[in-house]
């Protein structure tokens, strides 16, 4: 997978690109284009596990109706990576079921 | 002729009403009918926050609350069916100092009642809430045994069990007047017909006082609106037990499905019976909510609704019988804890309607305190 070049209708202008952490591994991507994109290029398909079957959900619908990309991003769970711009250094992880709401860091944070 | 006739009519189909008319069948009355002007539950009872506590600042609510926790954790086999329960606990938040030693007080009578309540640190309420953050809190009491149900699976559960004992029950069947004759009910009047009855038990929740006027009754009851508001769902472990201040004029509990529910009392508890949505609710709930917990600050609210408080002179219920019109009884004004003494209190009024007293005491709460200046102040409620 990669970045689309061309396309009949829309046109991309990536700008500058920004490293950001997916599950512990560093990726790149272009800011201010979704984080789904930027996921998609790199190659993930599998953004959450369902809650009661633990199974893949991924990019869908990519205009931000169909819960199918929710993601924890930054501590956040139920992010939709398809309409959410991606910003350098952000942290996104699989999200399990309904997400974790980052607890730890709040305490370490008072 | 009339349209049907009852030995007793239960007049609303709520939490108090279900349960009243399942004690009452199962103390043996045959022909019950309960009487509803919209769906079982629809009103009160199933907008309602759900705890159930035992930390009351009131020897009287500290003993109903006792009581209901032991009927709430035998609930589910008694009337077989699920009610939700979960004993995570209420953790009490006090801002300033009167209320943390009023707290203190609290727990001193919880103790010598048989209530394990207890102060803790705030290291151990970080411990018992791992979401929250409350450093400008003075102090915290917590009691285990307070907790939660699902007010739908209860008032569910007590519906079909009086079902099974033979009750009736009237859906989207409003009463519009009761007729009293030679000083006794004789007649409730509905939009769909008369029924002939002995004995009516007022239990209309919200619209309580509405019922009691119509035996020119007036009672020193308002109704009031008090919002509450859902997330979408997180993992558990967020806010396990309810987290509720006086002060702070708030309480917030995450539900076994995940979503984190929150409420409050409306700013000088106005007389209000618009249910409608309103945006400063949402504003300042959403404000409490990331102040305690604030990791929640980005999920999403997924809705809001209100409900209405029937609230008393000295919010406490009033149970008994009217004095001038026989067979007039009434649960009801529960100032919004009724969902949680529910079990007990349609017992005892099945009690004092059937056998004429009571396993607990229950006149104080007749209506006669108003008149005679006997309230009971109850410094525990929000």
């Amino acid at each position: 997978m990669g970045w689309i070049k061309e396309h009949p209708v829309l046109e991309f202008s990536h700008k500058k690109k920004v490293k950001f952490v997916f599950d512990g591994k560093d990726l790149e991507g272009y800011e201010g284009e979704p984080i789904a994109a930027a996921l998609h290029a790199n190659g993930v398909t599998t953004y959450r596990k369902t809650k009661r079957m633990d199974r893949d959900r991924g990019f869908f619908c990519a205009i931000g109706k169909c819960s199918s990309c929710f993601m924890v991003v930054d501590g956040v769970p139920n992010v939709r990576t398809c309409v959410t711009a991606l910003k350098e250094g952000m942290n996104v992880e699989t999200q399990h079921g309904d997400g974790q709401v980052a607890l730890l860091d709040e305490r370490k944070r008072r | 002729m009339a349209w049907k006739t009852a030995d007793i009519v239960v007049i609303g189909g709520g939490v108090q009403g279900c349960s009243s008319a399942y004690h009452l069948a199962k103390m043996g009355v045959k022909n019950i009918i309960v009487v509803e002007k919209g769906t079982i539950c629809s009103g009160s009872s199933g907008r309602c926050g759900a705890g159930i506590r035992a930390q009351w600042g009131t020897e009287m609510n500290c003993r109903f609350g006792k009581a209901c926790l032991e009927r709430f954790e035998n609930l589910e086999e008694e009337l077989e069916m699920n009610v939700g329960l979960d004993q995570s606990g209420y953790l009490m938040v006090a801002y300033k100092d009167s209320e943390f030693d009023q707290l203190k007080e609290n727990i001193k009578l919880q103790n010598s009642l048989g209530i394990d309540s207890r102060v803790v640190s705030k290291d151990e309420a970080y411990e018992i809430c791992p979401g929250l953050s409350a450093d400008d809190a003075l102090g915290f009491t917590f009691y285990q045994r307070d907790g939660h149900a699902d007010p739908f699976f209860t008032t569910f559960a007590f519906m079909e069990s009086a079902k099974r004992l033979g009750v009736e029950f009237l859906k989207f069947t409003e009463v519009i007047d009761i007729k009293v004759e030679n000083g006794a009910v004789k007649t409730v009047v509905t939009d769909k017909g008369e029924i002939d009855t002995p004995v009516v038990l007022n239990a209309a929740g919200g619209f309580f006082h509405d019922i009691a006027e119509m035996i020119d009754l007036e009672l020193p009851v308002h109704s009031e609106n008090h919002d509450i508001l859902v997330t979408e769902p997180v993992e558990l472990g967020v806010c396990p037990p309810m987290l509720m201040s006086f002060s702070g004029n708030y309480y917030l509990q995450q539900r076994p499905d995940g979503t984190i529910v929150g409420g409050c009392s409306p700013v000088g508890h106005p007389i209000e019976y618009d249910l409608r949505s309103n945006f400063s609710f949402l504003e300042h709930m959403a404000s409490v909510f990331t102040k305690l917990l604030p990791r929640t600050r980005d999920i999403r609210v997924v809705r809001q609704w209100a409900g209405l408080y029937n609230m008393s002179l000295d919010c406490q219920p009033i149970m008994g019988e009217a004095e001038h019109v026989k067979g007039f009884y009434m649960t009801g004004a529960f100032s919004g804890h009724g969902f949680m003494f529910a079990p007990v209190t349609g017992e005892l009024i099945a009690q004092l309607i059937v056998r004429g007293n009571t396993d607990m005491p229950i006149d104080m709460l007749h209506y006669r305190r108003f008149a005679e200046g006997k309230l009971i102040i109850e410094p525990a409620v929000v």
